[in-house]
């Protein structure tokens, strides 16, 4: 069920109804048959896989809780704590070997049999809807039993809710049960701000997502179908395109996603923070599917940097090397790793690894190379916060983010490399003059529209960087003001959203004969 | 005034401004009602409304005007091709065309039973063919493919907010059409909403002749390269069990059930198995009688189709005729077969046809002002002509009137084997003086083309400047008593002659510059009638001053009663029986002086 | 040299040019970021002979001078 499709604001609305009308403490009784209705209107299969994961990390979650009730003498403590490892061990490889086999499997089937010339037997399973946000985000709360973090659920129906809050399904974020368990569970009395909020988010990600995105996915779609009939400078059009399309429809998704949990009273994390003005690579990366870096950080992250052969290494290299480098070494060896896995997270394919590469290597080269730099700034007599150096900063980030783009929306990575070639070595400008930019399926007005919106989301996010809350600051407007904010977003959602694709046309229907 | 709005205010403004919203696209959707799902109240555009969905659409229609009818022809989108005139008058009965594009039996059999439940139905046409096992209760898009909700029993509620929050464009496009609609028919309103057949109007007057030249237009390039198609006629089993339940409903209602199957392309019949054919046509043989038209000689003509997959309403005349025992029209031998109920008939078989054996090659020869010696193009000798007339006669040329080429297309008369036709245009005295009884030395049959506004006059119409003499209504009169001459319209007034015309001058039959369509019908029309009035008879033969012709003229003229346009194009006509638009926009050689009668008898010889 | 000493030595080399005498929300305040807090981890288990798991990683464990201090005593 789509964010956009007529089934998903009809489930919205009878949910909300439903919520604040019936009694406050079976509210999460209707989360949680909304979050069903939405999930089983996937299929039945699906559902197979979202009560594996829910059974298993529960039952690992009461059991770690257990352990974690029971005394620690130093000697049964060490036991207890094998014990503990153990579980989360078995949890761990039953869903994410699970996750392996469904959505890697095949693709590593392809590259082994292609490697050894065997015949690996395909599985061909169907990808269910958000498979690895809901493992990703279980899988947290079994950790944080592991470390105690906090007494596990025992309500089996409302730690289901946890897993499977519907707004989050689709694309995250993937919430910790302390923050997100209590407020699912909780009562929620009506209040209008939060409701107010919601619908205003919700409307600035529709906007994003069906206004903007939707139409640069056409050209996107259009160039990186023959990229070979496209000179470099359309290529990189496209990518920018692509950008833009990823972001809007990325962001735009987990604001309706934030906006709809927040009709309901609750609060989902923020995943996205503006990372158009990230400074740098790492700190795009915590502007950027927040949630998802957060997660890497607290559950691959810290474990392998404090991990016995990491604490060997480290002491290793402080002895060997020394100075800096030796320090951070292990650091960006761990940093090198979590990326390549974010890498693979996004799809079982080499262009994604590559990608891991490619975000690794730059962030830990930068690590690696942070001590040079500040020698040649200073040098160059640069002041740490001088306006072009932050300048200097924010565009090349943009092309380090650009040049990824590349490897992640072409069909494969030789194509990638070939178009990032092209780019470079035959940019074929005219192309920009003769009319190519009005057949990539827009219109001169699609393109307009397109550039407005980025610029208003731009504006908006400039103002929201400088510290503004621009839907509290629009409160003070006047009443018709605030109007025509409801009135425009809802028309231009209307004629430049809902109805952007063809109407039928009578012609189309009916061929002449 | 407030300078704030409470979040419970600001929720009341946004609940009323998307309820707002919602009630205005629902308002607009019922009062433009593109797919006539709500009776089409405001417009009454049936044939926009079906277009965009018959199913509904008519269904709406009838709803309205069904005591109007007592008859209904049902099937996909070749069952538009029975006529309605034609069956109403075999049947004696007032039909309905529910041709519904893209039906499959299911959507065949709910229509036929609410139709029989609800209306008077004396007889029901099943038009239904092997591709009808291909598919079944298929819905190809909630708004233009799926039936009325009193049709297939789904919630009208469900029904009604589909049409109601339909995409408003949808709606609005239908308004702007209807701001700038045009005469003919055009793509996005197809139905003749009185008939509910298709409306053909211009198809029907297309010009057709040499296949060689058929097959080279554009939209018949599909003949010569026919689609191939991976078939399977896996639901043969449900489109026969629908039939059957059709039949019983119409044995329990006291309705006259005809099956009829639908003349196919050979090359499209030939996209199914011969397994398949025997299989589907035994099937249907198991449940019903029927009237099998699939394959004859006219399955080998693509000039008998509109198209790779429909036939013409020609063909339908044609096999009405022969479902009737008509022999009075034209129909080819082999079409049609009558399968009894119980009867293995197998699969379809005939044969290839000669195309000699019903098409003619007809060559026109067009004169004008006769003198006693030639001068300029128009003017030929009076020795010229004589010389011509006996060459045709000694190269064994048999003159033939327009009236025998409309026999022969529609009756099958014989022509003979080398026939000729001899026009003069623009009726001029020296026709009746000098031409008339040369002809009739040689008794050769000829029509004359008469100007209206010059019958009889030497001087141009109302300025009076001398022009050359026409003959007299008398003179005509005599002429034809003499069984040789006919007169015929060379239009009452749109042969106008710049310098001599006081206002804008008509270069033909075409619309003066900046004149309205609806204006310039008009005048056509009028032109027609005073052509009426001042022969005493509706003339059904047209040269076009100057050539011109257009699909409105054609389109206008055909309404008029003409049912043969001539023009000046210089070529052979091919005249094929069973189909009256190969006497459409005929070519003529234009003859002059300097034409030997050697060189006419080579010209005619091809 | 004291704990406090050895410390800040560890501090200020991974991290020039913040104030850690007055900091009280290196974590919080976004001063500290995941990298360095675990190159710091690292040396401080090394240099102090004291053995952290994730489960210390905690804000408060890290917000200040202080809050560090009070970590390894509580881990000897």
């Amino acid at each position: 069920m789509a964010f956009t499709s007529p089934e998903f604001l009809i489930l919205v609305l009878a949910a909300l109804l439903a919520y604040y009308l019936l009694p406050k403490r079976v509210q999460w009784v209707i989360l949680l048959l909304a979050s069903c209705a939405f999930y089983l209107a996937g299929g039945i299969g699906a559902m197979v896989y979202l009560l594996y994961t829910t059974v298993t990390t529960y039952i690992a979650g009461r059991w770690l809780g257990a352990l974690n009730q029971k005394r620690q003498g130093s000697q049964a403590g060490a036991k207890l704590k094998r014990r503990k490892k153990a579980i989360v061990a078995v949890t761990a490889a039953a869903n994410f070997g699970l996750l392996f086999m469904v959505k890697y499997w095949d693709a590593t089937a392809q590259a082994m049999d292609n490697l050894t010339g065997l015949a690996l037997p395909r599985l061909d399973l169907l990808l269910p809807l958000g498979l690895s946000f809901y493992m990703f985000q279980s899988m947290g709360y079994v950790i944080d039993c592991y470390r105690g973090k906090y007494p596990p659920q025992r309500n089996i129906a409302k730690y289901a809710l946890f897993v499977s809050f519907f707004p989050q399904m689709v694309q995250g974020p993937i919430s910790r049960f302390n923050q997100l368990g209590p407020q699912l569970t909780q009562p929620h009395p009506f209040c209008a701000d939060q409701v107010k909020y919601g619908i205003q988010l919700a409307m600035w990600g529709y906007l994003k997502k069906l206004v903007i995105a939707d139409r640069a996915a056409v050209v996107v779609n259009t160039v990186f179908q023959t990229p070979e009939n496209y000179g470099g400078a359309m290529t990189a059009i496209a990518v920018g395109f692509y950008c833009v399309q990823l972001y809007c429809d990325f962001s735009g998704g987990i604001d309706i996603t934030r906006g709809v949990a927040q009709l309901f009273g609750i609060d989902l994390a923020e995943n996205f923070r503006r990372p158009v003005f990230a400074v740098s690579l790492t700190d795009y990366w915590r502007r950027w599917h927040i949630t998802l870096g957060s997660w890497m950080k607290d559950y691959v992250f810290y474990p392998i940097s404090l991990s016995k052969p990491f604490a060997r290494l480290g002491k290793f290299t402080r002895r060997r090397i020394g100075g800096r480098l030796g320090k951070i070494i292990p650091t960006s060896l761990a940093t090198f790793l979590v990326y390549f896995i974010i890498g693979i997270w996004h799809g079982a394919n080499f262009r994604y690894i590559a990608f891991g590469l490619w975000n690794g290597v730059l962030i830990t080269g930068a690590l690696l190379l942070a001590g040079p730099f500040v020698r040649l700034r200073t040098r160059l007599h640069i002041a740490e916060n001088s306006k072009w150096l932050h300048g200097f900063r924010l565009v090349r980030t943009m092309l380090l983010v650009f040049i990824g783009r590349y490897i992640t929306r072409a069909p494969r990575l030789l194509v990638a490399l070939d178009m990032l070639y092209t780019t470079v070595a035959s940019p074929c400008l005219y192309q920009l003059r003769d009319g190519t930019l009005l057949r990539l399926g827009l219109q001169a007005t699609d393109l307009a529209v397109i550039a407005v919106g980025v610029a208003a989301v731009l504006v908006v996010e400039f103002l929201q960087e400088r510290g503004m809350q621009v839907r509290k600051s629009l409160e003070k407007r006047n009443p018709f003001l605030q109007w025509l904010c409801i009135l425009l977003p809802l028309l231009i959602l209307l004629f430049l959203g809902i109805l952007r694709d063809a109407a039928i046309s009578s012609e189309f229907i009916y061929k002449q004969f | 005034m407030k300078h704030s709005m409470s979040s419970k205010g600001w929720l009341l403004a946004f609940a009323g401004t998307v309820l707002l919203l919602v009630l205005l696209i629902m308002g607009f959707n019922f009062w433009t009602d593109p797919f006539g799902a709500f009776g089409d109240r405001f417009f009454q555009w049936w044939s926009y409304d079906e277009t965009m969905n018959p199913r509904v659409a008519k269904l709406s229609y009838l709803e309205q005007n069904h005591e109007q009818y007592d008859s209904y022809v049902i099937g996909a989108s070749h069952s538009s091709s029975y006529p309605t005139e034609a069956l109403n008058t075999y049947f004696d009965a007032k039909f309905y065309n529910l041709i519904m594009y893209g039906a499959d039996m299911k959507d065949v059999e709910l229509t036929s039973q609410y139709v029989i439940e609800h209306y008077t139905v004396k007889n029901l046409v099943v038009s239904v063919y092997i591709h009808n096992a291909e598919t079944y209760d298929t819905e190809a898009n909630p708004l233009t493919y799926n039936l009325h909700y009193k049709v297939d029993g789904s919630s009208p509620l469900l029904f009604y907010a589909k049409y109601l929050l339909a995409d408003p464009r949808i709606g609005l496009e239908k308004l702007q059409r209807s701001r700038t609609d045009p005469y003919l028919q055009q793509s996005y309103r197809v139905f003749d909403p009185e008939t509910g057949a298709y409306d053909k109007s211009s198809r029907d007057v297309e010009p057709i002749g040499d296949l060689s030249a058929y097959l080279a237009r554009a939209e018949y390039a599909a003949f010569t390269d026919y689609p191939t198609a991976s078939t399977s006629i896996a639901y043969l089993e449900q489109c026969m069990e629908s039939l059957a339940r059709i039949k019983q409903m119409c044995q329990e209602a006291g309705v006259n059930l005809v099956v009829v199957c639908p003349p196919m392309y050979y090359a499209h019949l030939a996209q199914y198995s011969p397994q398949d054919q025997a299989a589907f046509y035994n099937a249907l043989a198991e449940v019903t009688d029927y009237w099998d038209f699939t394959l004859s000689s006219v399955s080998y003509d693509p000039r008998y189709f509109y198209d790779t997959t429909h036939f013409r309403n020609c063909v339908g005349e044609m096999l009405l005729a022969k479902m009737f025992d008509d022999t009075s029209v034209y129909a080819p031998a082999d079409l049609g077969r009558y399968v009894a109920q119980g009867q293995t008939p197998g699969q379809p078989q005939a044969e290839v046809p000669d195309v000699a054996d019903y098409t003619a090659s007809v060559p026109i020869l067009v004169y004008h002002n006769l003198a006693e010696t030639g001068e300029g193009s128009d003017t030929m000798s009076v020795e010229r002509f004589t010389q011509h007339m006996a060459a045709l006669q000694e190269a064994g040329y048999a003159s033939v009137t327009f009236d025998d080429l409309r026999r022969y297309v529609e009756q099958g008369t014989p022509l003979p084997e080398k026939p000729v036709v001899i026009t003069f245009d623009d009726g001029y005295e020296s026709n009746y003086t000098l031409a008339y009884p040369i002809l009739q030395q040689y008794n050769m049959k000829a029509t004359f083309f008469v100007i209206g506004v010059s019958v009889g006059k030497d001087t141009y119409k109302d300025t009076g400047q001398p022009i050359l003499p026409h003959f007299s209504l008398e003179q005509a009169q005599e002429m034809v008593a003499s069984g040789l001459i006919t007169i015929q319209s060379h239009g009452y007034d749109i042969h106008q002659a710049a310098g001599l015309e006081e206002g804008p001058v008509r270069q033909g039959i075409l619309p003066l510059e900046g004149e309205t369509e609806e204006d310039y019908i008009r005048y056509l029309r009028q032109d027609c009638q005073k052509m009426d009035e001042l022969l005493g008879y509706t003339p059904g033969i047209l040269a076009y001053p100057g050539g011109n012709a257009t699909e409105l003229s054609e389109v206008i003229l055909s309404e008029m009663g003409i049912w043969c346009t001539l023009t000046i194009v210089e070529k052979n006509n091919t005249i094929i029986q069973g189909m009256p638009q190969s006497l459409r926009q005929l070519g003529r050689y234009y003859m002059k002086e300097s034409i030997t009668a050697g060189d006419l008898i080579y010209l005619l010889a091809g | 040299m004291n704990d406090r000493e050895k410390l800040m030595k560890i501090l200020t080399e991974t991290c020039p040019g913040v104030d850690f005498d007055k900091e009280t929300a290196l974590i919080d305040g976004g001063i500290l970021e995941s990298l360095d807090i675990v190159t710091i981890v690292a040396e401080i288990m090394d240099v102090f002979s004291v053995e952290l798991n994730v489960d210390d990683l905690l804000p408060e464990h890290f917000n200040s001078v202080d809050a560090m201090l009070q970590l390894i005593e509580s881990r000897r």
